[in-house]
């Protein structure tokens, strides 16, 4: 994983893109006991923003990556070093997320993970069964800051589904 | 109300209320939950390695740290 973190920071550096952040299950395992997955998910904002409706082109990091020795695709995922490796474009919550997100050292290498608040707005956005184990395991195993996490909800018009899930929650 | 009657007997000849067990697996949890970012990602590699091979997901790559 930290050549997956050298390339990311590489890709920065280099001006491919603006900033990045890790998210997904990876992000989550950082806050939360360790678990299985499979992918490491790395959301990143593009140095040109699309406009509305525009196709994100994410060709000139695939490019560079090429160029790099890194080629090898396994369905969705680019493989660097072994470690699938899926980019996902940030936007709205997931965009705010990477601006947000904690510096952190990862075998002496600089990166940035997503908070808790926003890894459980994101999930929850998802909504798919995985992503609502992960916000249980985020609020029974990290400190959550309740009024951030509402704020973010409310902004994003999320909040509604928290109190669902949440009334889920106590219901069992 | 059952978890607090059932009493199991775990190591070292200990006996608990089954109640007691989850609480300590939930301790267990939150502890898991400080370990290092590197120490999780270890973990991770070996959960890996166990869905591969014992687990059977050809599928799944093992990850290089």
């Amino acid at each position: 994983m930290k050549k997956a973190i050298i390339v990311m920071n590489e890709l920065k550096r280099e001006g491919l893109i603006k900033d990045y952040a890790i998210g997904g299950a990876i992000g989550a395992l950082k806050w939360v006991e360790p678990f299985f997955t499979r992918d490491l998910d790395i959301f990143i904002i593009l140095i040109k923003e699309p406009e509305k409706g525009e196709v994100m082109m994410l060709s000139p990091l695939y490019e560079y990556l090429k160029k790099r020795g890194y080629n090898k695709w396994v369905e969705q995922w680019i493989i660097i070093d072994d470690v699938p490796v899926e980019f996902i474009p940030a936007e709205g919550v997931s965009k705010e997320s990477v601006e947000n997100a904690l510096e952190v050292e990862f075998e002496g290498i600089r990166t940035k993970v997503m908070r808790p608040e926003y890894l459980i707005a994101l999930f929850l956005k998802a909504g798919r069964d995985k992503d609502i184990r992960k916000i249980e395991m985020l609020l029974r195993q990290t400190k959550i800051d309740m009024e951030k996490l509402k704020d973010i909800l409310r902004r994003y018009d999320l909040l509604k589904k928290f109190k669902r899930f949440m009334k889920g929650q106590n219901g069992r | 109300m059952e978890d607090e009657k059932i009493r199991i007997l775990t190591k070292d000849n200990k006996v608990m209320t089954l109640k007691k067990l989850f609480e300590e697996k939930e301790r267990l949890r939150k502890k898991q939950a400080n370990l290092s970012f590197e120490e999780k990602i270890r973990a991770l590699i070996v959960l890996q390695k166990i869905a591969s091979s014992w687990g059977g997901k050809k599928d799944v790559i093992v990850w290089k740290l």
